[in-house]
């Protein structure tokens, strides 16, 4: 097992160096050259010696490998760069606004389960009823339907017709009223994976035979789905971790968007929207190191959740 | 001879049984048309395919022209879902935008299907280091954030795309590359293509490996048929069903990704039409002019939601092994 666990990490290794060169690449290949983006645009033809003193003066006129390694060293040790529109430190700007985006990830995840979970146990129970399909229904209308449209409409709904909430734009920290439909919204494009995975794993336990003995034995039906069910049913949803953190960091990103939550989410789209490089790559490598970390999570948990499994 | 014999057998009996017979297709039509929820998809679906070919005819203004002296008025005989920001007719826009979305989730669909087959099928088919360097590669673009790479693609790969077109107007001379819309539609084409075509290959992979190892496929081989005919006749029409589920359901997805992308901005942009894109524009709008936002969000929820809806019945439906649950 720690031998597993191991390799499994050592091999994350490449693959995230890989994400990071292609990255790196297509930033220093596509969209030019960052002086010309910065100076360049508004004030005219600028003085080529002035330029020439300005890449010098940012390392910009160094060879492509000397630049990729000097921003892994710096990545390395937690420097990630100046942004080329406000020049402040893009690691910093993470740290701050990182915490933000993770207190309302961590908030979605809770009621993403909390939701999802129940949810997905009842449509199973109640199959082909019309509680199966209400459930199974409206979670593919959540998904149909993206955080910048539902976001909108609810706050027309809510602000402009009923009248019954203020304007939920702006962070005033964690425990405010404001973070209700933000976290709401987050959890919905998740929702249709857990309730999904829940129905089939309950659906496929109900036909096992402990259960049927676990009836057979008397107990209540509650006990039944409670003891014998939930357990071996999860083991579904807690493969595709790794597909819902996805949900969930690009959910944040455009609730972030929509509600003006300075958190990580609204940092890395103003980075794209402003073409600023070195937060357009801080946003792709932090992205990308959580969904393989929690893909490595969930492959290391497995034969823990599931002893059928033999890691080797 | 006795090969020659033995698919005369074959034909015989096909003859035989002259009794009525249904297909798998048919079959699985069948069962669509029971299912009352996929019915529903089917016609949202219908609908917005019509709109999108015919849209732009039917459409009451043209979508670009402006007229400042009607900007930001609200619903009315005239302008039927309003009038954007700087008077242009919102209603002939949303029609627009069908265009837009339908186009996009085809042109994407081919590019990532046509990918996911060429590389699924050099894996399956290779084997070894081969195999396993592309399914290393599907794997990791499997597990990231679709939409920030997406977003990543687009945003770097447009001045090198701008330079191609250009480069490509100068030696050809055709006069429709300076529409500043085909770099928008060609970014988007491709940034959704690259994170689309993982799931394809790997399905297809899958599919050859398992098949090519059926007995059925294995006495036709022992049977002397062509490979050719083996992969028309045998191997195509199995293979070809997870492929049209996998497609139906991923419509949807792919709408809303280009709706999304629009909506950050780095998809298609005005003077093109994208319900994404609209919505961004008139977001700060939305308790002043909230039919702004209004239209173009229904539209596009019920879109992805009737294509939802119809993927989930053509699974259902041409799945016949798995129980129904």
């Amino acid at each position: 097992m720690l031998k597993y666990t191991f390799r499994r990490i050592l091999f994350s290794i490449p693959v995230l160096f890989v994400i990071l060169l292609a990255t790196f690449a297509l930033g220093f290949y596509g969209p030019g050259d960052p002086l010309r983006t910065f100076y360049g645009e508004e004030l005219g033809e600028p003085d080529p010696a002035a330029i020439e003193r300005l890449r010098k003066l940012h390392g910009l006129d160094r060879p492509f490998w000397t630049q990729f390694f000097d921003y892994i060293g710096g990545l390395l040790r937690g420097d990630l760069g100046r942004s080329i529109l406000d020049r402040i430190s893009v690691g910093r700007q993470v740290k701050a606004t990182l915490t933000i985006s993770a207190q309302l990830g961590g908030a979605a995840a809770v009621l993403l389960l909390a939701l999802g979970v129940p949810l997905g146990i009842l449509a199973a129970v109640k199959q082909n009823t019309w509680v199966d399909y209400l459930v199974v229904g409206t979670t593919i209308a959540g998904q149909s339907t993206p955080v910048f449209v539902l976001g909108p409409l609810l706050m027309i709904v809510f602000v402009l017709w009923l009248d019954v909430m203020n304007t939920p734009v702006g962070w005033d920290g964690f425990w405010s009223t404001k973070v209700i439909m933000p976290v709401f919204l987050m959890a919905l494009g998740p929702m249709l994976t857990v309730v999904r995975q829940m129905r089939s794993g309950v659906l496929e336990t109900l036909g096992q035979g402990y259960v049927r003995t676990a009836r057979a034995k008397g107990l209540a039906e509650r006990r039944v789905i409670s003891r014998h069910i939930i357990k071996n049913a999860f083991t579904p949803v807690a493969t595709s971790t790794g597909l819902i953190v996805a949900g969930l960091v690009t959910g944040v990103a455009f609730v972030e968007l929509v509600f003006a939550i300075p958190g990580f989410g609204f940092y890395t789209l103003s980075g794209f929207q402003g073409r600023d490089f070195p937060v357009i790559m801080a946003g792709a490598v932090i992205g990308s190191s959580l969904t393989i970390t929690a893909n490595l999570v969930v492959d290391l948990t497995y034969a823990a959740l599931d002893p059928r499994v033999r890691l080797g | 001879m006795s090969e020659r014999r033995a698919v005369t057998a074959i034909a015989d009996v096909d003859e035989f049984e002259a009794v009525e017979q249904r297909s798998l297709w048919m079959d699985g039509l069948a069962r669509l048309a029971r299912n009352r929820a996929a019915l529903i998809g089917a016609c949202i679906a219908i609908l917005v395919l019509f709109t999108a070919v015919f849209g732009p005819f039917l459409a009451p203004k043209s979508f670009t022209a402006t007229n400042l002296e009607r900007r930001l008025e609200p619903p009315s005989r005239d302008y039927w879902m309003g009038t954007d920001t700087i008077g242009r007719d919102q209603f002939s826009r949303i029609l627009h935008g069908a265009r837009t979305a339908v186009l996009v989730a085809v042109v994407t669909l081919t590019i990532s299907v046509s990918m996911g087959t060429i590389f699924g099928a050099v894996a399956a088919y290779y084997g070894g280091w081969v195999d396993d360097l592309v399914m290393r590669v599907v794997d990791t673009l499997y597990g990231l954030p679709d939409l920030l790479i997406a977003a990543l693609l687009a945003v770097t790969l447009r001045r090198p795309v701008a330079e191609w077109i250009a480069q490509l107007q100068t030696r050809t001379g055709w006069g429709f590359l300076d529409n500043a819309v085909i770099l928008d539609y060609l970014l988007v084409f491709g940034a959704l293509a690259m994170v689309n075509w993982s799931g394809y290959a790997r399905l297809i992979r899958g599919q050859i490996l398992t098949l090519r190892e059926l007995d059925f496929i294995r006495a036709e081989v022992a049977l002397g048929l062509s490979p050719w005919q083996i992969i028309r006749k045998h191997l195509a029409p199995n293979a070809i069903q997870p492929v049209v589920v996998a497609v139906t359901l991923s419509i949807g997805g792919i709408m809303l990704s280009e709706s999304s992308l629009s909506f950050l901005g780095l998809g298609v942009q005005p003077p093109g039409a994208s319900w994404g894109t609209m919505i961004a524009q008139n977001l700060q709008r939305v308790f002043t002019e909230p039919y702004l936002i209004i239209g173009p969000g229904l539209v596009l929820a019920i879109s992805v939601f009737g294509f939802n809806f119809l993927g989930d019945g053509v699974n259902d439906a041409l799945n016949p092994r798995a129980i129904r649950r």
